[in-house]
């Protein structure tokens, strides 16, 4: 079959190639997906420069991209909560990766039936955003009447972000640049903050939550408009303790800034990092098929132009998921 | 079964034979929300008498997006008639909306009962004759009805079947969108 695999790490340019490669191979708890779209997410370009060769290493060639939506083929033994021709989603676990293929084989357990009133194409750019957005704020613990700052809402996760903290009746405050500020309105945002005319912290003040997809500068200042006793999660910024000793980092320590910040304003700080899970994935279906949360789909490439879809997602200008069509 | 054969015999002669041997082709089955009798792309053989519950049979197309083509409620008809009859793979999925039961026929033993016993014959025809009439008002009403008036049809006929839908079936059966839908709704709340 044909897949799109990281040759090296390096320039986009220069790191990716299509291959050719034996059908995946089927566990007892997998389910064989053919794949109909895959999308690609800034992980897998990070992945492809090497930004992530202590935290995630790969084997060369290694087949691109977590996010698929397609039609289970075959299915393990010991799968009884799929069956063939059942139309799924899923983000893949980091050992299967591999998504930018025409078959890509997953544990049944991170696969979910996908939303039916959407396409493929929609559904396979909701499972690496949707699920980063969900799990982090099911640890904040959102809540009606909450009030939270998303910064990026217009990007992949920020934009389900919103979606799902509207859906739970939080009032939303986000960040995004003046173009971009109509649509994520029509999200459901409360308020929608132009950062290139507005100073976000003279108006989201004392929120009980920051929802921090930006990092550097942002997971300090997060701290100057979160309330006492509130709650920073991040997804980009520096580990938590508690995550770092997970990796096996038992000496980490929170930056000395950041430890500070968080003991003055007695705000807690915690880093998300999103693992697959299909039971998630079945919630995010009816939230979808409800209407509560749509997806957002800058572009659709085809296969054979899955390296422009990579430069595209370099730019960092997409409008929502960039998304490859497979069959 | 009985609902069945009550069915039938409120219209229709029906002897002690080809009631016995109604009984002896039938099996009582029951699902729960969620469960597919009839699957996309695999063979039919059975055809199902709803006794209880709601079901749905659907399609997706090419680009994975589902469209509903039937409901059937208590005393209903439901299988992918495609299939039985042209011998073809399942174009549709046939799933429970709620907990429902059903009576399983399989379609070849009902064909055999239709040469066994004449007098069936003509129940069947009057089933077919019904599901022509239905199928050419579904198509007359999305020519000449609007959104609105289609989904108050729908909704005074079927009353029952929206506590069990998903905004989304109920439009893709309408031919509409959901957010169409919606405002339908909201306007119709109105008056």
């Amino acid at each position: 079959m044909r897949v799109l695999q990281i040759v090296k790490y390096g320039e986009i340019k220069d790191s990716l190639a299509f291959n050719e490669v034996s059908k995946p191979a089927v566990q007892a708890t997998d389910v064989l997906i053919e794949v109909k779209a895959a999308a690609i997410n800034p992980i897998d370009k990070s992945i492809v420069l090497g930004n992530l060769q202590g935290l995630l290493p790969i084997p060369f060639p290694s087949t691109s991209a977590y996010d698929v939506s397609g039609i289970v083929v075959e299915k393990g033994d010991d799968v009884s909560n799929f069956e063939i021709g059942d139309l799924v989603y899923s983000r893949v676990p980091q050992e299967q990766m591999g998504t930018i293929a025409e078959y890509v084989a997953v544990t049944s357990e991170a696969v979910s039936k996908k939303p039916g009133n959407i396409s493929f194409e929609e559904a396979a750019g909701i499972p690496l955003a949707g699920l980063t957005a969900l799990q982090s704020l099911e640890f904040a613990g959102i809540k009606a009447n909450d009030r939270i700052l998303i910064h990026a809402g217009s990007g992949g996760v920020g934009s389900l972000a919103i979606q799902y903290a509207k859906a739970k009746g939080a009032y939303v405050y986000t960040t995004t640049s003046t173009e971009n500020v109509q649509w994520v309105k029509e999200l459901g945002a409360d308020r929608v903050i132009d950062y290139k005319t507005e100073d976000y912290k003279t108006i989201a003040k004392d929120v009980d939550i920051v929802y921090d997809t930006l990092g550097q500068k942002y997971t300090a200042e997060a701290f100057e408009v979160v309330r006492k006793g509130g709650q920073v999660i991040s997804v980009v910024g520096p580990l938590d303790e508690e995550t770092a000793k997970m990796f096996g980092m038992a000496d980490y320590k929170l930056p000395e800034e950041l430890a500070t910040l968080s003991a003055e304003k007695d705000a807690s700080y915690k880093f998300i990092f999103m693992h697959p899970n299909g039971a998630q994935l079945a919630e995010i279906k009816t939230m979808v098929e409800d209407k509560k949360i749509k997806p957002i789909v800058d572009t659709i490439y085809p296969f054979t132009e899955s390296v422009a879809a990579f430069t595209h997602l370099e730019t960092g200008r997409a409008k929502g998921k960039i998304i490859i069509k497979i069959n | 079964m009985e609902e069945l054969i009550e069915k039938i015999k409120s219209n229709h002669s029906l002897s002690q034979e080809a009631e016995d041997y109604l009984h002896s082709i039938s099996s009582k089955k029951s699902f729960a929300k969620g469960e597919v009798l009839i699957r996309q792309g695999q063979q039919v053989q059975n055809v199902y008498f709803v006794t209880d519950g709601c079901l749905r049979s659907y399609c997706y197309d090419k680009n994975g997006k589902e469209h509903t083509l039937q409901f059937a409620i208590k005393n209903w008809w439901i299988s992918d008639y495609i299939a039985i009859h042209s011998d073809e793979s399942a174009t549709l999925t046939v799933e429970c909306l709620k907990e429902s039961e059903v009576v399983k026929f399989n379609a070849k033993d009902l064909e055999l009962m239709l040469t066994l016993f004449p007098e069936f014959e003509r129940f069947q025809r009057k089933i077919l004759e019904r599901h022509v009439v239905s199928l050419n008002k579904r198509i007359l009403n999305q020519l000449q009805l609007t959104a609105s008036e289609r989904y108050t049809l729908f909704i005074t006929q079927y009353p029952e079947i929206e506590q069990y839908t998903h905004n989304y079936h109920i439009a893709s059966y309408l031919g509409i969108t959901q957010e169409s839908l919606s405002r339908i709704r909201v306007e119709n709340a109105k008056h």
